[in-house]
């Protein structure tokens, strides 16, 4: 594509411009100035397991579980439809009938987090109301020595990774 | 043999040698701790932190590493040239050191006369011409044994670099001998003692020409295109490792500082203050008057800052007030701390200034430029550096000529 504006004629010739450019050095220059400039910045990296960066509200970590806000116990009402929806089908639940009353409770509720791809689609279909059950945690530290540790039973989605794990 | 030559002769050098080769290994490992934080501060970021207070005992902890990792050679590598490599690359590094005087006066030890160097040769600086090409073998024989493509490739790369910056780094180098009309590194300090002036001042274009060749004849950024981790995973040293690795890495460590050492000597007067004839300037003989007090204001107010996370405004703070005392201190000549005789001492202070900002300058560029492609780098070489250089030394002959009809 041809440049058809016209230039606004330059001080200089660009030949002889950029010669002296060149000469002088001077694109070397500013870089040697901007590297020293930010040497005296504050640091923006952090010393991670000391100290982690804050996080967004929204952030969207690992999916957990809630507890029900006024009795304690979970909020789950097995209704499958996480387990139905997953794309990765690494949500496996078992439930029962209640013993007594109507609706169904948790046997088990487990998490393939290797197969996990954080999409986030289980939040959507969940019923719980105002809250969801299942919902998209700040949590992120999930490294484990072995396979098995990224099968998280109920109790690691209720309360979290016991921090302890880490240091075997 | 007298006793009396037997102990200026043999004992004194063979201390002083003992003495550059034990220091020179912890000091390149903290210079490169500096290199490190420096190059992290630039980037904005921590560097290291973990190994004793702000990383201070990291040098230790990498030389521990690097004496009991493993000492691999490769399966199809010439055994013999892959051990004598990193030798044959160290061993001339070191050898440079030999003439590069830190003072300029003797002083005593025990009632005999010490140097503060080992070796005054008249012809310093052709044995530094010659000592210093000699390592680039050690490259060379490191990356053929190795028996690695990557390996082959950054030695070719290093010596076709190396035949085409020794020319502009000798020629630049000949301005200042005929300046000095000498070739010894003492009588060039001296020559620019009577001379009123650092050579850097006729010398620019020299001093040009000789800092950039220096730069690509130590492999450093912008010019390492010899261990280019990009393209050739470490260049000459890929299948090194253990004590070898750390010979080429104590080679490159140590030609950084007899480049700097030299650059210091040749363009910017040795261990002699700013204005060494002014005597309006005395206040400078003992630099550390002026300096300790700066450093030390910049460190208490950088603590404080620490503390208050006021990024670095005390620090500045601190230095400034520093600086004002130091200068004040300096000027009244308290104790006659600034003018007190110590020619050794002021003259190793200065001389390790000097140094250090060349060192500072070698990591500035590292944080700095991006690598040369092959065909730019050859053209710097041969169409800038080496015609620039010839027309510094064809101009600085014709002022000497025009100076001192005659000759000297």
């Amino acid at each position: 594509m041809s440049d058809t504006r016209a230039h606004a004629a330059p001080a200089l010739p660009s030949g002889l411009k950029d010669f002296l450019k060149t000469v002088l050095l001077l694109e070397l220059w500013v870089g040697l100035w901007v590297t020293l400039k930010n040497q005296f910045r504050p640091h923006i990296t952090v010393e991670y397991p000391k100290e982690t960066v804050e996080l967004s509200p929204r952030f969207r970590g690992v999916p957990r579980l809630r507890y029900h806000p006024d009795n304690g116990e979970e909020l789950c009402i097995a209704c499958h439809l996480c387990e139905t929806v997953c794309p990765d089908d690494c949500i496996h639940i078992v439930s029962e009938k209640k013993p007594e009353g109507k609706g169904k409770r948790l046997v088990s509720f487990e998490i393939n987090y290797e197969r996990c791809c954080f999409c986030g689609l289980c939040v959507d279909p969940c019923p719980t109301k105002p809250l969801t059950a299942i919902y998209m945690s700040h949590d992120y530290e999930m490294a484990d020595y072995k396979r098995e540790g990224f099968v998280a039973p109920l109790k690691t989605l209720l309360d979290g990774m016991d921090p302890k794990d880490y240091k075997e | 043999m007298s006793q009396e030559t037997l102990i200026t002769r043999i004992l004194i050098p063979a201390i002083q040698i003992l003495i550059v080769v034990a220091v020179l290994p912890l000091l390149i490992a903290y210079l490169q701790l500096v290199e490190r934080k420096v190059l992290g501060f630039m980037q904005v970021r921590l560097a290291p932190r973990r190994v004793g207070w702000h990383g201070l005992l990291q040098p230790i902890a990498d030389a521990v590493k690097l004496l009991i990792k493993e000492d691999l050679v490769p399966d199809k590598s010439d055994r013999f040239l892959f051990t004598l490599a990193p030798i044959v690359t160290v061993i001339p590094a070191l050898a440079a050191l030999a003439v590069i005087p830190i003072a300029g006066t003797p002083f005593t030890v025990f009632g005999y006369t010490v140097q503060p160097f080992i070796t005054d040769l008249n012809v310093a600086l052709l044995y530094l011409l010659a000592i210093s090409s000699l390592g680039i073998y050690g490259i060379i024989l490191g990356g053929w044994a190795s028996n690695s493509k990557y390996s082959l490739l950054g030695a070719l790369r290093s010596s076709a670099q190396m035949i085409s910056y020794e020319v502009p780094l000798g020629f630049a180098l000949i301005g200042v001998m005929m300046l000095a009309g000498t070739a010894s590194m003492v009588g060039i300090v001296e020559a620019q003692k009577s001379a009123h002036v650092w050579y850097v001042v006729p010398q620019i274009f020299g001093f040009f020409c000789y800092f950039i060749s220096a730069v690509a004849e130590t492999n450093r950024v912008p010019f390492d295109l010899p261990e280019a981790e990009a393209e050739l995973v470490a260049g000459f040293h890929t299948e090194y490792s253990g004590m070898k690795f750390a010979f080429f890495f104590l080679a490159e460590y140590t030609n950084m500082i007899v480049v700097s050492s030299i650059a210091t000597i040749l363009f910017f007067g040795g261990w002699l203050r700013p204005f060494p004839n002014a005597t309006s300037f005395d206040w400078l003989q003992n630099g550390w008057v002026f300096l300790a007090p700066l450093v030390l204001g910049a460190f208490v107010g950088w603590l404080l800052d620490q503390r208050l996370g006021t990024g670095l405004r005390f620090m500045f703070l601190g230095g400034a007030v520093g600086a004002l005392a130091g200068f004040a201190a300096a000027r009244a000549d308290v104790a006659h701390l600034a003018t007190m005789d110590l020619p050794v001492l002021s003259g190793a202070f200065w001389f390790f200034m000097k140094v250090s900002f060349f060192l500072f300058l070698y990591i500035w560029f590292r944080g700095t430029y991006p690598r040369y492609r092959y065909d730019q780098l050859m053209r710097l070489g041969w169409k800038w550096l080496i015609p620039l250089s010839i027309l510094n030394v064809v101009a600085t002959g014709l002022a000497v000529l025009v100076a001192s009809p005659g000759g000297r």
